[in-house]
């Protein structure tokens, strides 16, 4: 007879799945790197070539930064969110697929097989990022190599929370086309909002509040302060509405997952 | 106070006797259940179903699609919340303690539920870590349970390269490895070619002299009276009848003799000598005798002789011996097969995947 699942092997198990699975799927890691870099060649480098025509007075718009210093740590952080939140993608297709169902009759703990997946997927966007976040160094200027890890720490939140979201509304939603159309919906303006493209504090004070609700917003502020010295909410703070947001997200799609009963 | 299983919690006065009494009668089965009722949102899928499991025993629930068999199952493996009734498995209530029969089962499901990017190993890997074993206790086990389902050289080949056969018997070897007191398996051939559905009906016979208790859900009667030591025969929510497949078959009266012969006058005279046998009757076509009797095969040379000597012939003989589809008609008044793949099915299959 079997004794009681501990927490700790299911999680494990799970976490190891799916890096085993990020690491076999070659088209997920290029897509999710992809279009990242698209935004920062095509947008980035354009408009920070409009920007040039201003001269010095356009580094008064992002704090002192050249575009592209103010754009990169937007980008790097962009690119674990948008990979995080193909964690909810695979949960639509583990139901899809049966798995879904191999899971919910195991007696492991719902929580430790949901943040077992949440971890392996943050590492596996992390994994993205830290790609991403050479690259946009090697275009933007080297931020040091604490600035960098410390970029990536603040997007490894952001990745979490954004698997949290993906997952709540994977576990919400029927159908893969409502998960995307959902998805868009949330992801879209989280990251227009984010802070990353442009700078939040001119912002009319309506969206600025919606900001300040935004994971992201934090993350990139974070990320950019530690990157390049820039910020406009002091770092302590950024690093308490950071863990503050990515907490609820968290607890959310746990309470979710613990009460789903049939795939 | 004495408690039949830690976790079964005992009321006080009669309720108490009552509850030991139930839990009690529980734990001499591997499932029982009494009453389950399952509605969704107002149409009664489950109508009151009651089941009663032995240890140690193959045990089928046969009934045409939509009969209420996959809602049943997903009851007694914690998927689905009934609406009413109570079920035990492995001597757990299925609704208060979910977790405690989780420990306890293996489920092979209708459609596959495997991670097909994965090889076999890491799936086993998984399901058994997610059951609480160690590394080794899985590499030991893994090894025996393909073994026994035949896959033992496919163990590291992903899943995608697997055949629908090959995935439903790793399924079996997967639901095996934790080495549950029952194991479920929903429709465990549908789909399959006559090779793949003989592998399986042939691990399943194999399972038999394990000791585990296997309770599958099947719309095939040729599975159910191959497989099972007792069929639950299922319809429109209600279990109709619950015995051994002979026992069942017996209810019949034995077999079925059609005599056809040559005129109305020659059919009447040989419905009276007919009736001296068994439970005889003519057909609509008013020259052919039916005849329920016992042991056909010796019984038809004789009816035959004595209908020559009576100056009746006989144009045209045959006999059926019974099959769990008479029983089922006996039942329900309906055919298994007529409902096989009928529209009705298709729309009822159709409704359910929107829903």
């Amino acid at each position: 007879m079997p004794a009681r699942p501990r927490w700790l092997p299911a999680f494990q198990a799970m976490a190891w799945r799916q890096l085993v699975r990020f690491l076999s799927a070659r088209s997920r890691v290029a897509n999710s790197l992809v279009f990242p870099l698209i935004w920062l060649l095509f947008f980035g480098l354009g408009w920070s070539a409009a920007f040039n025509v201003l001269g010095p007075a356009a580094r008064g718009i992002f704090g002192g930064l050249s575009y592209l210093e103010f754009l990169a740590p937007g980008i790097v952080v962009m690119t674990v969110f948008t990979a995080g939140f193909g964690s909810g993608l695979g949960i639509i297709w583990d139901r899809e697929f049966g798995y879904m169902k191999e899971l919910l009759v195991s007696p492991a703990p719902r929580g430790a097989l949901l943040l077992g997946r949440l971890v392996g997927d943050t590492v596996a966007a992390l994994a993205q990022g830290a790609v991403m976040a050479l690259l946009v160094s090697a275009v933007a200027g080297w931020p040091g190599v604490w600035g960098l890890l410390g970029g990536l720490a603040a997007a490894a939140a952001a990745a979490l929370a954004s698997a949290s979201l993906g997952s709540l509304i994977a576990l919400s939603m029927r159908s893969p086309e409502g998960f995307h159309m959902v998805v868009n919906l949330v992801m879209m303006p989280m990251l227009f909002i984010s802070g990353a493209f442009y700078p939040v504090d001119p912002l009319p004070a309506w969206l600025r509040m919606l900001a300040y609700l935004n994971p992201l917003y934090y993350a990139v502020d974070l990320a950019r302060g530690l990157m390049y010295g820039v910020h406009s909410t002091p770092l302590p703070l950024d690093v308490a509405g950071l863990a503050a947001v990515t907490a609820v997200a968290v607890a959310a799609a746990v309470a979710r997952f613990s009460r789903t009963y049939i795939a | 106070m004495w408690c039949p299983r830690p976790g079964i919690t005992c009321g006080s006065g009669t309720r108490r006797r009552q509850h030991i009494g139930r839990a009690l009668v529980a734990m001499e089965y591997a499932v029982y259940a009494e009453g389950l009722r399952k509605s969704y949102g107002g149409v009664e899928a489950l109508r009151g179903v009651d089941l009663h499991v032995p240890r140690g025993t193959v045990y089928g629930l046969l009934g045409p699609n939509g009969a209420g068999k996959t809602t049943t199952m997903g009851i007694l493996v914690t998927l689905i919340k009934p609406s009413g009734g109570r079920a035990f498995v492995a001597g757990y209530d299925v609704v208060e303690e979910p977790q405690r029969v989780r420990e306890h089962i293996g489920v092979v499901f209708q459609e596959p539920t495997v991670d097909r990017d994965l090889t076999a190993w890491q799936n086993l890997y998984i399901h058994g870590r997610i059951h609480d074993l160690s590394r080794n206790e899985i590499e030991h086990r893994a090894r025996h349970v393909m073994e026994l389902v035949g896959l033992e050289k496919f163990l590291h080949r992903r899943l995608r390269s697997y055949s629908g056969g090959m995935i439903r018997r790793f399924e079996i070897a997967r639901a095996l490895l934790t080495e549950p007191e029952v194991l479920f398996m929903d429709e465990p051939t549908v789909g399959l070619d006559p090779q793949a559905r003989t592998r399986v009906w042939e691990v399943i016979e194999e399972l038999k002299k394990t000791g585990v208790t296997v309770f599958l859900t099947t719309h095939y009667m040729e599975e159910a009276e191959r497989l099972c030591d007792t069929v639950a025969i299922i319809d429109r929510g209600v279990v109709v009848a619950e015995a051994p497949p002979e026992e069942l078959k017996a209810r019949l009266g034995g077999d079925t003799l059609y005599l056809k012969t040559a005129s109305p006058a020659e059919a009447r005279r040989l419905l009276k000598l007919a009736a001296g046998y068994g439970d005889a009757r003519l057909a609509e076509d008013g020259v052919t005798v039916v005849l329920v009797a016992r042991d056909a095969p010796r019984l038809l040379p004789t009816l035959l002789q004595e209908a020559r000597a009576t100056g009746v012939s006989v144009i045209e003989s045959r006999y059926v011996r019974p099959s769990l589809n008479d029983v089922f008609l006996m039942l329900t008044g309906r055919s298994l097969r007529d409902e096989e793949g009928g529209w009705s099915d298709w729309m009822r299959l159709h409704m359910r995947a929107r829903r």
